[in-house]
């Protein structure tokens, strides 16, 4: 029984060096692993959207920092391509 | 902007800024650095400073798709799990007509610009001509 948990323990520890590995190599190095964990890993999801669904409608501002417009006020009987992104 | 240019007549783009993928206060990338690409911004705490961020981004690039930045609520970010980069296609019917994955890995706009060649045909772009060589003969 002890043997077990001993193999399970040793398994386990395997496992998350493998992990941190394949991040890390993902991410660049070490460090950027831990922050991408850290700081990318609580934002990063697919979200529930789907193909189909409506597309919400969410306030947004102008690069004058003060005029605001929603999203729907682009739609002008044509495919409206949004493209989310940042400088960085 | 290629993208944007070949097809704004027949669709509208609306670029949507969002919270920064790499400030330095964060997961910072080397490649941001002041003796690389030059981009060093620290998370933007208030929308002024978001806005000033978005505002340096298009000045540089002379970006001219159109613009609208995410307030602090980042409403725009959660509706459509946009963090760090990606496309959407909304339809006349205001659907959901193409929805592309996260950013950078999945960030394609080949995607957006297949979805649009199917529907308004192909753009193409001549091939950019060869760098002349002199040859010394006369």
């Amino acid at each position: 029984m002890r043997r077990m948990w001993t193999w399970l323990g040793i398994g386990l520890a395997a496992l998350l060096v493998a992990v941190f590995v394949g991040l890390s190599i993902m991410a660049g190095s070490p460090k950027d692993a831990i922050q991408m964990v850290r700081y990318a890993l609580p934002y990063m999801h697919r979200g529930n959207l789907k193909v189909g669904d409506s597309a919400p409608d969410v306030r947004l501002v102008d690069l004058d920092g003060t005029t605001r417009f929603q999203l729907r006020e682009r739609e002008a009987g044509k495919p409206l391509v949004l493209v989310f992104g940042s400088f960085t | 902007m290629k993208l944007y240019e070949d097809y704004k007549e027949h669709a509208d783009f609306l670029t949507i800024y969002i919270r920064e993928a790499h400030p330095l206060d964060e997961w910072r990338m080397k490649s941001n650095e002041k003796d690389k690409d030059d981009v060093c911004y620290v998370q933007p705490k208030t929308l002024e400073q978001r806005v000033a961020i978005a505002n340096d981004f298009t000045k540089r690039f002379k970006y001219g798709v159109p613009f609208g930045i995410d307030d602090m609520s980042n409403a725009a970010n959660d509706a459509y799990a946009a963090w760090p980069e990606r496309l959407y296609i909304i339809d006349e019917k205001g659907k959901v007509s193409y929805r592309g994955g996260n950013g950078p890995f999945k960030y394609d706009p080949k995607e957006v610009r297949a979805w649009l060649a199917q529907r308004y045909g192909e753009v193409k772009h001549p091939e950019a001509a060869p760098a002349a060589t002199t040859t010394g003969k006369t």
